[in-house]
């Protein structure tokens, strides 16, 4: 077990010690106890001092230990942990560049993004509410790669932290892929994991934009809202997401479009000449001698598009998520006990 | 009363500070090496800086380099460049 301990008369001590050394998110916190730290190694079969990853650019290791401290102050349960240990590893990819999303006065949030059945054995919410309050999975989850970030990685909000805004996802942005009413194989296997397989994608992510739609039910017309929304974002987005809720997705069923159909469709309406963009100053300016004609897209290609069903019943919604810089988005697979 | 015991959720573990290069006692006859992050206006900016420094020490010359993109360190082969045909670094952000 690990030995940094502090010692204290009551809960209400302990609480008062973690707001006052500045290691909460500005709510309260699980006083991370080693018999709740122990749970969580436990139900993964770790050791406090495994290494779960390496981050890519200060090559900074995360010790399982220290990641299940997180998980606890932020309220997980220990069948919670499956998922912080693949959300770490997820981080660490080089590509997914944590060091800089972490500082940058973009100020994104870390997304966790579940697919597959593990998300409904620990009660994920994929439906009502999804990017919402309510459900503790969602919440706690995201909120330990949180925690974690700043307490253990050191990007401490107004110090290595910079954003100039922010985004209430920092204290937790975690939902699940809506596997119930949606026709497509699950994200996961449709990244190229077996199936029935749960995976974890983190994107460091913006805050989402909702909109509404608006009788559409052929998808070339509400998707063609999506695509606008889109646009506003500008051009040479690393990646975006789009959530769609559960009565267009109905309508995308019936049409029969796979995923792939909507991120090209998306993707092909969101092309404008780079003059255009220019002109509304969403790029660096361009030289004299640039092609004012050539076509650039909100993101390089449909594959950087992850479409996703979530949201609720009710309303024809669907919300654009960008993410940060350069970042990409990386997916693991979920590895849970039996 | 029975006492409760937490832990840290802290980088603790001991590690050695990065070393700092030594520093010059003066800038006359050194290589000025200038890295640019490719923010809009960081070469303006660093040419500045070593017009400056320039006019206070008799500097052998500038080197300059541009990585290309702020959201990334710079190339190992590159630094190794720099690290030996300069003998002070500004490396700078700017908007």
């Amino acid at each position: 077990m690990q030995n940094e301990q502090f010692q204290f008369d009551d809960w209400e001590e302990a609480l008062d010690f973690y707001f006052g050394e500045g290691l909460t998110d500005g709510l309260p916190v699980v006083p991370p106890t080693p018999e709740r730290v122990q749970a969580m190694l436990d139900h993964c079969g770790l050791g406090a001092p495994d290494i779960l990853g390496t981050e890519g650019i200060r090559h900074k290791q995360f010790p399982a230990g220290k990641v299940a401290v997180s998980a606890v102050m932020a309220g997980c349960l220990p069948e919670h942990f499956p998922v912080v240990v693949a959300a770490v590893s997820a981080v660490c990819d080089r590509a997914y560049n944590l060091h800089a999303s972490s500082t940058s006065t973009n100020g994104i949030a870390n997304l966790v993004l579940v697919s597959g059945p593990y998300a409904s054995r620990i009660r994920m919410n994929h439906g009502v509410n999804a990017f919402g309050n309510g459900n503790r999975a969602n919440a706690a989850i995201g909120r330990a790669i949180n925690l974690l970030k700043a307490n253990f990685y050191g990007s401490i909000s107004q110090e290595m932290d910079k954003s100039t805004y922010g985004h209430s996802g920092k204290y937790s942005f975690c939902f699940a892929e809506d596997l119930a009413t949606s026709p497509w194989p699950s994200l996961a296997e449709s990244k190229g994991f077996r199936a029935g397989s749960s995976t974890v994608t983190m994107v460091a992510a913006n805050a989402p934009l909702q909109l509404e739609t608006h009788g559409d039910r052929d998808p070339e017309g509400f998707l063609t809202a999506a695509a606008h929304a889109m646009l506003g974002f500008g051009p040479r987005i690393s990646e975006m997401v789009l959530a769609i809720s559960q009565e267009l997705m109905a309508y995308v069923a019936a049409s029969g479009w796979s995923r792939e159909q909507v991120a090209a469709f998306l993707h092909e309406k969101t092309l404008r000449t780079a003059g255009e963009w220019d002109d509304w100053r969403r790029m660096d300016k361009l030289p004299a001698d640039a092609d004012r004609d050539e076509l650039v897209g909100c993101v390089a290609g449909p594959d950087r598009i992850t479409v996703v069903p979530a949201g609720g019943d009710a309303g024809e919604f669907m919300a654009v998520i960008t993410s940060w810089g350069s970042s990409r988005s990386v997916t693991r697979e979920i590895v849970a006990p039996a | 009363m029975s006492r409760i015991y937490t832990l840290d959720p802290r980088d603790t573990a001991e590690t050695a500070p990065p070393a700092r290069a030594l520093r010059p006692a003066s800038l006359d006859g050194k290589t000025l090496g200038l890295l640019s992050n490719n923010k809009p206006h960081s070469e303006d900016l660093l040419r500045m800086v070593a017009g400056i420094i320039g006019q206070r020490y008799s500097l052998a010359g500038t080197v300059e380099y541009n990585k290309g993109g702020h959201q990334w360190p710079a190339d190992r082969s590159a630094l190794e460049d720099l690290a030996s045909r300069c003998d002070v670094m500004i490396h700078a952000t700017a908007e």
